[in-house]
């Protein structure tokens, strides 16, 4: 009975926390101004909270927020919730949600801003294996001027562990075997333009 | 003018409310010094009794002939001022009202400083009073006869209420048949009503109403006349069937070889090429479709010809014009649904069993079956916002405000006509705002219809059914169901010719591109063109019982305005100075109302059409305009007395649109919002009228920067007022005047604060740049002495 009421008040305190969190005027503009300041979350004050976004998503399924909630949770001013969730790693940059949301939010922008931000304030371990990824990535990019999925694949190995080697052992077999995998890098024909395009950009951007 | 002028002039106390701040003896004593100002006095309450007695005993007395009355706002008594002068035998014109409660005492708190405002005010407004001119208002007869475009419910209605009351009414219908959307429809929300049995009865009354004529297949062409007196030009398409012969027996489409797609089934099924649109069309007669019919396209057939048994068929009908005479217009064009191909991701035309929510109504009543097998359908989508609420490309920001209810409505239907139907709502929000509509909502959940709320993401086709994939955001899971029948609520949109018949009306559009009316609440169904009048969807997306309500209403205003049988306009409107005009056409591309004619020699403005608000005046090259009640000479006077009196720095005239903006200024001094005094507000009828000359004037006689303000709601608009403006400072650039000290904006009435803070910036600005200095003012004056005068944009 004691307990029963103990947890009913902790039950109610943590409400009570939740309700301030979420009434902090100050907190919640401070959050929504600097996403607005990012890439991509120009508008996101026009969300109508539709669902076309986590209707469409294609990685929907693996996100613990959907996008549309990332967004209600930035307009509430969720920091630690937003920064901390799985979706923004899981995002695929497919745009699918940005060339269909009615009100021109571009959703995947946003996302790899907050990934940034994520970074940035400690919310993933740096040397984690979101962040390596795609630092990997764009490292390989900016070195062959496209993929080289060997490369990532190793590169992501080595830096994290060696069971995932004999987990995917197979699936590379059958990948090469079709000629999916190339073991030399890939090049591409004016590669000095595009490195000189990624230079500037990757200068602007920062 | 020979008569020599005499001026009174009358400052109130208003009890205190301005004798408080401005020193009332003080102004009086600097009137009365003034040349030709025969009186000068001051009174407690000017607009009491026997305030308005002093006025008129002061006219007799000192044989005045000019009057200035220096108390509250003329948005407050005008009126009752220009009633006693009328009655002392003063032309109402011949009155001039200076405003120094609202922009002097309620907003200033140095008496000094406001003492010396008022008096600057004053000193314009005497210099004013010397130039103006009696005027009496014109009235013209009204024709009593009412154009209504569209024949939908919203016409219908209106023409009803109106030829119920008397009046003459055409009506003027794109289609063979009047009826609009609503004879499309299988039943209305929320009380299921069958439609056409509450519309087709009504249909009839227009049809045998002795003071409605109907003109079908037919649509406007050219409009012209002013307020009261139309003159339009119908063009009525041939349908090469005589109206009158034809008694919609049938015999013609049996034998007709051609079919084609029929709208008014949209699309569903296929019709002859000589066909009626649906059995209670009126007029109930046949039409021939030119773009099928085997004669018109390829001269071979006339098969209909022969077995017409009224000889009804008469292939020689041309294009009619029909020119009519009407007082009122009544627009009631109604709208379009957005092509749902647009929004790729739901499929439309890739299967027969996506639809629209129109389409569905035919279906309903053709008996329900899946277009693509026949079968009935049992389950079935109902996907809402296809393309409204966005502000996406290809969409519209608005609501559809029917599609929630429409919705709702079909899935009751389903439910009721099909045994076990599963109808599936998947909406953004419900939006559940009219009587009785709520109610409605939660009889659809009582009937288990599935409400899922998240917009449909992808309709797909999948073999013998149609896939919709969707997040469900309550329960924050994307779901994926197969349906016989996917039904989508298209975006409303304005008809395809809504910017057309605008531009021919000389009316507006709203940023959503449907027809504008004046004021959102007060004027709902008014256009900026008197005489012209909007209603139904043509003005927004509504539903039946609002489109009824707002023509009803129109019917009303409507008669209003007719039923006086003339009409009064106000004298100060713009006027050509013989001789001048070389008919170059700057003035009749811009103005507003379209008040302007080319004339054979000179240009030709209508007087009844023109409201007075000054933009042709500066835009003529030549001079040739000038605006009555605010003529060039007396808006000179008036500046230059309100620039040369007293001796704060910096000077600051502000020039305010006299409806919005000045009210707007009235409010700020109503809820006494302070600025500083150097600030003289002068009111002009739109800040249009103001060209580079009186601005020169204003800077030669001691002016150190100008605000223009406009009213939000203004003929001239916000991209107008700022075209003018960058012109205006390039021309004071020429002289050698900073730019910056020319700033304009627009209001509402209630943003006083928006013109306060600017008055408060504004002047700062002014100070940091400094006076304007002496040389340069001689230098203007030197120059508006010379003769260079008359070329206004030097280049």
């Amino acid at each position: 009975m004691q307990h029963d009421m103990q947890h009913e008040k902790d039950n109610h305190s943590e409400r009570m926390k939740l309700v301030a969190s979420l009434t902090s005027k100050r907190a919640r503009q401070d959050f929504v101004k600097e996403v607005m300041k990012m890439p991509g979350g120009e508008n996101i004050l026009d969300c109508i909270q539709c669902g076309l976004c986590a209707g469409s998503c294609p990685t929907r399924f693996a996100m613990d927020y959907s996008p549309m909630q990332i967004i209600k949770m930035v307009h509430l001013g969720m920091r630690e919730k937003v920064l901390s969730s799985s979706t923004i790693w899981i995002c695929s940059t497919c745009y699918i949600c940005y060339t269909r949301c009615p009100r021109a939010i571009n959703f995947t922008t946003l996302m790899m801003s907050l990934r940034n931000l994520a970074i940035e304030e400690n919310f993933v371990d740096k040397n984690g294996i979101k962040p390596k990824f795609h630092r990997s990535f764009f490292e390989i990019v900016n070195k062959y001027g496209r993929l080289h999925e060997p490369e990532l694949f190793t590169r992501i190995l080595k830096k994290s562990d060696l069971k995932s080697l004999f987990h995917n052992a197979a699936l590379g077999w059958r990948l090469w075997r079709r000629g999916k995998l190339q073991i030399r890098a890939p090049k591409i024909e004016q590669n000095n333009d595009l490195f000189s395009i990624l230079e500037r950009t990757s200068k602007e951007g920062s | 003018m020979s008569e020599e002028i005499r001026i009174g002039v009358f400052i109130c106390h208003c009890g205190g409310n301005i004798s408080d701040t401005v020193g009332v003896v003080h102004v009086k004593e600097a009137m009365g010094s003034l040349e030709q100002v025969k009186v000068a006095d001051t009174f407690e309450y000017l607009c009491s009794n026997p305030g308005q007695e002093t006025i008129k005993k002061a006219i007799k007395e000192h044989k005045l002939n000019r009057v200035v009355v220096a108390s509250c706002s003329p948005r407050m008594h005008l009126d009752t001022f220009r009633q006693a002068v009328k009655s002392a035998g003063i032309n109402p014109y011949l009155l001039e009202m200076v405003n120094i409660r609202e922009h002097c005492s309620w907003v200033h708190d140095v008496k000094e400083k406001a003492t010396n405002k008022a008096i600057a005010l004053l000193r314009g407004a005497v210099e004013r009073a010397r130039y103006l001119e009696p005027l009496t208002p014109k009235s013209l007869k009204v024709t009593k006869s009412v154009l209504v475009i569209g024949g939908g419910i919203a016409g219908i209605y209106s023409a009803l209420e109106l030829a119920d009351k008397g009046y003459q009414v055409y009506m003027v219908e794109r289609n063979p048949s009047i009826g609009g959307h609503m004879a499309q429809l299988s039943k209305t929300f929320p009380t299921l009503d069958c439609s056409a049995c509450i519309l087709t009865p009504k249909m009839v009354s227009v049809s045998q109403h002795p003071k409605i004529k109907i003109f079908t297949n037919a649509e406007p062409i050219a409009v012209e006349g002013s307020p009261g007196n139309y003159q339009v030009k119908i063009k009525i398409k041939p349908r090469y069937v005589d109206l009158e012969k034809c008694t919609a027996c049938g015999e013609c489409a049996k034998k007709c070889p051609v079919k084609k797609p029929s709208s008014f089934e949209e699309n569903l099924v296929q019709e002859k090429a000589i066909y009626i649109p649906f059995k209670q069309a009126i007029p109930n007669a046949y039409t021939i479709d030119k773009d099928y019919c085997l004669f018109l396209t390829r001269g071979v057939c006339r098969i209909c010809e022969r077995f017409c048994k009224g000889e009804a068929i008469d292939f020689t009908q041309e294009d009619e014009i029909a020119d009519l005479n009407v007082g009122a217009i009544v627009v009631c064009t109604g709208y379009s649904l957005i092509d749902p191909k647009l929004f790729g991701q739901y499929g439309f035309g890739l299967h027969p069993d996506i639809i629209t929510n129109l389409q569905f109504e035919r279906l309903m009543l053709q008996g329900l079956h899946k277009p693509s097998t026949g079968e009935v359908p049992k389950k079935v989508a109902f996907i809402l916002c296809v393309g409204s609420r966005s502000t996406a490309t290809n969409g519209v920001g608005y609501c559809c405000k029917i599609g929630c209810m429409n919705a709702i409505k079909h899935a009751l239907l389903l439910d009721k006509a099909v045994p076990g139907a599963e109808p599936w709502i998947f909406y953004t929000d419900v939006r559940a705002h009219g009587k009785g509509y709520e109610e409605f909502y939660a009889k659809a959940r009582e009937h288990l219809a599935t409400f899922i709320r998240g917009r449909a993401a992808e309709v797909m086709p999948n073999g013998n059914g149609v896939i919709v994939k969707a997040e469900d955001t309550i329960l924050g899971q994307q779901i994926e169901e197969l349906f016989d029948l996917v039904v989508l609520s298209p975006a409303l949109i304005p008809n395809t010719e809504t910017q057309e018949l605008a531009e021919m009306l000389g009316i507006d559009l709203g940023p959503d591109d449907f027809f504008l009316e004046v004021h959102h609440k007060l004027r709902g169904v008014e256009t900026k063109r008197e005489g012209i009048y909007i209603t139904g969807c043509a003005q927004g997306p509504k539903d039946i019982r609002e489109t009824t309500m707002e023509s009803m209403a129109t019917a009303s205003k409507v008669a209003t305005f007719i039923g006086k049988g003339k009409i009064s306009v106000s004298p100060g409107v713009a006027y050509l100075i013989p001789g001048r005009c070389d008919l170059c056409g700057i003035c009749i591309d811009r103005c507003p109302t379209k008040a302007i004619k080319k004339g054979k020699k000179e240009a030709i403005i209508d007087p009844i059409s023109c409201v007075g608000c000054g933009i042709c005046v500066p835009l003529c090259p030549q001079e040739a305009i000038d605006l009555k009640h605010c003529t060039e000479s007396q808006l000179i006077a008036q500046i230059q007395g309100v620039s040369e009196e007293g001796e704060t720095s910096p000077k600051i005239i502000a020039f305010l649109e006299k409806m919005t903006a000045y009210g707007s200024a009235d409010l700020g001094g109503q809820n006494r919002r302070s600025y500083p005094p150097e600030v003289r507000i002068v009111g002009v009828p739109s800040t249009g009228r103001l060209g580079i000359k009186p601005l020169l004037h204003a800077f030669a006689a001691g002016a150190d920067g100008m605000i223009f303000i406009e009213g939000d709601d203004s003929l001239f608009k916000e991209d107008q007022l700022r075209e003018h403006v960058i012109q205006l400072k390039k021309d004071l650039g020429k002289f050698g005047i900073e730019p910056l000290r020319l700033q304009s904006t627009t209001t509402t009435l209630p943003q006083y604060e928006k013109i306060m803070s600017l008055f408060d910036a504004f002047v700062e600005r002014i100070s940091k740049i400094g006076p304007l200095s002496q040389e340069k003012r001689e230098e203007l004056k030197k120059y508006l002495a010379g003769e260079q005068y008359a070329t206004r944009y030097a280049t």
